[in-house]
């Protein structure tokens, strides 16, 4: 089938899919979390008042009517306004967008090629030592709490040692720089542990396969075995894992965002979140359902380009 | 062979080395982030929630009021160096004539008063503020389209303007040149109210963000953008402004002659060597958002913020009880303030359940719960327990009081409980306690239960998203809940009228407590204008609801706040939303100080 087709075929699944994620959310905030107006109107909210912005919000009008401006604005990309800060969302979201990949980049690309590279490296001393350690080290950085990390790292190497800014950050490039490095850094401490053990799961497959022992008998050097052979044909899951984590990216890092002052999309779900925000809410599920339905079609297509067997039907 | 294999791989891991060295160094963990002192005095304040906007009218938080008043400002202020609260004109040119049925109220504006300059202006140039900007002003905040926060301050209070509200809220377009009998601009300088009933509390509002000027041209030029363009009279102009991480405003060149007072209190006497200077006394103000407790406290203690509110979590390492910060703050020359909070946390009842007409009942609840112990869990000790509903610090509060009901006695409520017709509790079903989802509340709620349990009572603690515990109130379905009241204004009358019965839920009483004595009290003392009779009022009203228990009381929360050497006439304050133009920093002290960080 022709790849074009293909995709296109794909991105009509996109339609019902948003119907159903409108659905979803559209039940989860009006049925189960109730009446926003209270929060929104605060400690001296009358009935009357709380029925006036009822009316202004449209949240007294027929279900179906709201469930369709629902809809309509998941296709459109018109989120409206913010019910709690009274800005576009849409301009929330690309002023947010920026800072969260600034942080959620640099430090995704350095912990897939960290990952990837040791995976190779522990894979070419299966079972010795080395190989042994690091699995003991990733499961020694899995159990630790995120949240220690970021406290610690935040008190030792940028208050006590000074190495870093405590908190912030400044847009336009150079400047965001200082205040990402630390942050980026407890990224790369935080993912290492799983990516690592996923990858050199990925390469031991792949490692005990019958062409490597061709290929060792043939004389290739373990150079040659590892980057030529074993890194293309262990490219299926890499790129499926990279893939499908390339839509949170976007939507930032809760924790770290919020304890280092980075104004990312992270910190407005969390601010939506905690002031019963739906517009904004609605908007980020709706984002990141369109970024994970993309991303995979993006997969799809990669697998025929990094694995001529695959095709696509 | 096997010697070569070997080789191999060592260079493939030195390769592998030098790969994460690089990373590394990308990382620049060599960095150093000390910084230079600027010559400029910089007030570099932190706060820990996002700032809704510079609405005046949407201002109904802590946070956002701050922020509207550096830009803004209203007819009148809170004198800074006087305790208790007193108001003092600011945009007015003296205090108002007020009629003597209480019902009037007529302003005289200060002349030559001048908006920011900004491109909604003839010129760019900011026009002179007028008595019709109030006008205005006011409407804007009773502008049933706006939907503003604010809007409860003049409900029902100013004659005509609740009609003007209703005859368009079902319009599509508002008509701001309809007259409104009871708000005039009878000249460009002169401004009247007139009250649809006496409210004493009334002069307060007009200290109040929500009543601020705006100018009409700022608000037509940018519409729903002007939440982000904020053009006011006050003493900084807005030049950055990021909502979600950082505002900046910098002194307003074109502001007005307003100086720093030359009269106090004698506990801020000492502050009085600014006295006559020109304000704002600072060049730049830089606002952090940081919501998260550890990195302003971090930047505290590096000096890149100038005061901060002990976190909870840091309090143990901040204070020694009874004798203030450690010394290593100390040394570093870190301030303590400690100011009692006008406010009060509780556990009502919903009067709505036959259960708790049993007013033994109540009253065994009350003395079974222990806040001394509460305070110390969940306040470090430094709350002050509350012994009715007025905090102390404005009149109705009774200096040295005892709640009889006052807890934890056991053996008295052991004895309630039985004359209440539940012996160690039996018969009593069990009773649910309604609380916000927060760790804290949760924490609170189960300490309840645990007091509770001592006496026989059974509590189960139900953790409610806010919303939902607002609409359990509000549709009367909760028997307990533990909730907490700040004051809007320095008035009794605003804790009270959580008790006044027709102000029953979805009004501010929630608890729906229905007292004819304490009605009627409150009937007479909410016309009285401040006077000892109105003082025996509230006392007599705080009086009643200690005895009469509608709610358990938790206690009156004290606020802690360290600030640097180099900062100077900090107070903290409840009412402090035009502080920052007082505020001073030494430079050449920071400078110095700065090394020992």
């Amino acid at each position: 089938m022709n790849i074009w087709v293909y995709v296109l075929r794909r991105l009509l699944y996109v339609v019902p899919i948003l119907l159903g994620v409108c659905l979803i959310i559209f039940v989860l905030f009006n049925v189960v979390a109730g009446d926003p107006t209270h929060l929104l109107l605060g400690k001296h909210a009358t009935a009357r008042q709380m029925a006036e912005l009822r009316h202004e919000l449209g949240l007294d009008r027929p279900w179906f009517y709201q469930y369709f401006d629902l809809v309509k604005s998941a296709f459109t990309f018109d989120f409206g306004r913010s019910w709690s800060t009274k800005q576009t969302i849409s301009t929330m979201i690309s002023e947010g967008a920026l800072p969260s990949l600034t942080l959620t980049i640099p430090g995704f690309v350095i912990t897939t090629i960290l990952s990837v590279s040791l995976s190779l490296l522990v894979s070419f001393y299966r079972g010795s030592f080395f190989d042994k350690s690091s699995v003991i080290f990733c499961v020694g950085l899995m159990s630790i709490s995120s949240l220690a990390y970021i406290l610690f790292g935040q008190w030792f190497f940028a208050y006590y040692m000074d190495w870093f800014e405590i908190s912030g950050y400044d847009s336009g490039f150079p400047n965001f720089i200082p205040y990402i490095q630390l942050p980026v850094l407890i990224w790369v401490i935080l993912s290492i542990g799983p990516d690592l053990r996923f990858y050199r799961t990925v390469m031991l497959d792949e490692v005990y396969q019958d062409y490597v022992r061709t290929a060792r008998s043939k004389g290739l050097n373990e150079k040659v075995i590892l980057f030529k052979h074993v890194l293309k044909n262990a490219m299926i899951p890499i790129v499926t894992y990279v893939v499908i984590q390339i839509p949170f990216l976007i939507l930032g890092a809760l924790l770290i965002e919020s304890f280092f002052g980075i104004p990312g999309l992270g910190g407005i779900t969390l601010n939506a979140i905690n002031s019963s925000d739906f517009p904004v809410i609605r908007a980020m599920t709706i984002l990141s359902a369109v970024a994970y339905i993309l991303f995979s079609v993006l997969t799809d297509v990669l697998y025929t380009v990094v694995d001529p067997r695959v095709r696509l039907k | 062979m096997a010697t070569n294999d070997g080789l191999k791989r060592i260079v493939l891991m030195k390769k592998m080395i030098s790969v994460l060295l690089s990373i590394a160094l990308v990382l620049g963990l060599s960095s150093c982030t000390k910084k230079e002192v600027s010559n400029d005095k910089v007030l570099n304040l932190a706060v820990s929630a996002k700032i809704k906007g510079m609405d005046p009218i949407y201002a109904n938080d802590l946070y956002s009021s701050n922020e509207v008043a550096r830009v803004y400002e209203g007819l009148l202020e809170y004198h800074y160096l006087k305790r208790p609260y007193t108001l003092v004109p600011n945009l007015a040119e003296s205090m108002p004539k007020v009629s003597e049925d209480g019902l009037n109220y007529t302003f005289k504006l200060k002349q030559g008063v001048t908006f920011h300059d900004d491109k909604a202006f003839p010129d760019s140039k900011g026009r002179e503020l007028t008595a019709e900007d109030f006008v205005y002003s006011i409407k804007r905040l009773a502008d049933p389209k706006l939907q503003a926060l604010g809007w409860w301050l003049l409900d029902g209070k100013i004659k005509g303007l609740n009609e003007w509200r209703d005859k368009y809220a079902d319009q599509p377009k508002v008509d701001y040149t309809e007259e409104v009998e009871g708000l005039k601009a009878v000249d460009r300088y002169t401004l009247q109210f007139k009250l649809a009933k006496p409210f004493p509390q009334f002069l307060y509002s007009l200290a109040m963000p929500f009543t601020f000027a705006v100018a009409k041209e700022v608000v037509e030029q940018y519409g729903k953008e002007f939440i982000n363009h904020p053009v006011g009279t006050g003493p900084f102009t807005l030049s950055e402004f990021k909502q979600t991480n950082k505002i900046e405003y910098t002194k307003n060149p074109s502001f007005r002659k307003k100086v720093f007072p030359s009269e106090s209190s004698p506990e801020f006497k000492h502050m009085l060597t600014d006295a006559g200077k020109t304000l704002p006394l600072v060049d730049k103000i830089i606002v952090n958002i940081l919501v998260e407790s550890q990195p302003r406290w971090l930047n505290f203690q590096k000096g890149r913020i100038d005061y901060i509110g002990i976190p909870k979590d840091n309090f143990d390492s901040a204070v020694i009880p009874g004798k203030g910060i450690t010394d290593d703050l100390k040394a570093k020359g870190i301030n303590l303030t400690v100011t009692p909070s006008l406010d009060v946390t509780y556990t009502a009842f919903n009067h709505d359940n036959k259960l708790f007409s049993n007013e033994k009942l109540r009253q065994a609840m009350s003395a079974a719960f222990d806040p001394v112990s509460s305070n110390k869990l969940f306040y470090n000790g430094t709350a002050l327990p509350a012994q009715s509903v007025v905090p102390p610090g404005i009149a109705g509060h009774i200096e040295g009081y005892k709640n009889p009901f006052f807890g934890q006695n056991i053996e008295l409520a052991k004895k309630l409980l039985a004359e209440a017709g539940f012996p160690e509790g039996k018969g009593l079903p069990e009773i649910t306690y309604d609380c916000p989802s927060s760790t804290i509340s949760r924490q609170i709620g189960e300490f309840f239960k645990q007091q509770m349990s001592k006496i026989g009572v059974r509590i189960k603690v139900v953790q409610n998203p806010w919303p939902e515990l607002q609409k359990k109130i509000k549709n009367r379905t909760v028997m307990l809940y533990g909730i907490a009241w700040g004051a809007d204004y320095p008035d009794a009358e605003n804790f009270l009228q959580l008790l006044y019965g027709p102000n029953k839920s979805p009004g501010a009483n929630g608890s729906g407590y229905n007292n004819e004595e304490f009605n009627q009290l409150y009937k007479t003392a909410a016309v009285l204008q401040d006077s000892p009779q109105r003082t025996a009022l509230y006392e007599k009203m705080n009086r009643i609801v200690a005895e009469k228990v509608p709610w358990i009381f938790g206690v009156h929360r004290q606020s802690y706040v360290l600030f640097h050497s180099w900062v100077k006439n900090y107070i903290n304050a409840d009412f402090n939303a035009g502080q920052a133009q007082y505020l001073n920093i030494d430079v050449a002290a920071k400078k110095e100080a700065s090394k020992k960080l």
